[in-house]
């Protein structure tokens, strides 16, 4: 079915034009690597926050001032990789490595929004206790984890 | 022509070889170049946009900075050793490619800015309205980004054309 349904894609005539225009998939990839790198590195901060928690951050709470710039840059994500399957559906869509990245996207954006929702309601949740400052701990290193496997799946789809 | 000679005998040595023939030590080592790099980029551009007054405004401009730069470097240096363990691999290719030429330049100018920035403009920064900054900075950040906004895209446009 999705087979067919890329087929399908590849040959309206978006896709065509898309796939004719020699400088379109270059732009759309070079505007969706700038907003993986907002992503990746507000990502990192926010990370490294959790993982070293500052005395800053113990006295006054977690701050997640990067979070809301990961949620512009995912949408920006969101349209150029609409942008890039509608030139080359089977490139993506029949790819097991794409459909890894889209899930590693939908655990870490799931994570980001628990921290958020957590912090905005109680800015000492992270540190409150040594329990969840161990939760704190894991919960970066898992970031940083899937941040780095993101940007890796996101290389190989082109090997794959 | 004696660089070209030093470049052919640059992707002969073994370790060059073995990237080039190998299936997965050169997608291996583009993918750790990637990664560093959307860091250096990452970091930079957040950077820039401050200085742009666009955004992270809630942050004061020299603790961004402290809190971002030592990201900035350490991922440089890692896209950099990346970087140049492709280049041996393909030498004379990426020597004749012109996106490898533009964006080696655009490298140069982008790190002469960020030294103009950081021992003329920012020198000052005690000094400045936190809301408004001066005009030298906000050109500063403007050249920036749009010099780094050219490496990838001359990055991703070297991908295309040498393959």
């Amino acid at each position: 079915m999705i087979a067919s349904f890329c087929d399908w894609l590849s040959a309206t005539a978006l896709s065509i034009t898309f796939q004719e225009t020699s400088w379109f998939v270059p732009l759309v990839q070079t505007v969706h690597i700038l907003a993986i790198a907002i992503v990746l590195t507000s990502v990192a901060m926010l990370s490294f926050r959790l993982i070293v928690m500052s005395s800053e951050t113990l006295e006054q709470g977690l701050s997640t001032d990067w979070i809301p710039w990961v949620w512009s840059a995912l949408v920006v994500l969101l349209i150029t990789g609409v942008l890039l399957t509608i030139t080359e559906p089977s490139r993506e869509l029949l790819n097991l490595v794409f459909r890894i990245k889209m899930l590693l996207v939908l655990v870490l954006a799931s994570i980001l929004m628990i921290v958020q929702v957590r912090v905005r309601s109680d800015k000492r949740y992270w540190t409150a206790s040594a329990t969840r400052q161990r939760a704190a701990r894991l919960i970066g290193v898992t970031c940083l984890v899937l941040g780095a496997c993101l940007v890796t799946a996101g290389r190989w789809i082109a090997y794959s | 022509m004696p660089i070209r000679n030093l470049l052919h005998d640059l992707q002969d040595l073994g370790f060059a070889t073995s990237i080039r023939e190998s299936d997965w030590l050169f997608p291996t080592i583009e993918t750790v170049h990637v990664l560093a790099l959307v860091l250096v980029v990452g970091s930079i551009m957040m950077v820039d946009l401050r200085l742009l007054g666009v955004a992270y405004k809630r942050r004061p401009l020299s603790a961004l900075i402290a809190e971002v730069l030592p990201w900035t470097w350490s991922t440089f240096a890692v896209a950099a050793v990346a970087g140049s363990l492709m280049f041996s691999s393909k030498a004379v290719t990426y020597y004749d490619s012109v996106a490898f030429r533009i964006k080696m330049v655009c490298l140069l100018l982008a790190g002469l800015n960020m030294l103009c920035f950081h021992f003329f403009t920012y020198r000052n920064v005690a000094n400045w309205d936190p809301d408004r900054h001066p005009l030298g900075a906000k050109i500063a950040g403007a050249i920036s980004l749009t010099l780094w906004i050219a490496i990838v895209a001359s990055g991703r446009w070297i991908g295309f054309t040498t393959t």
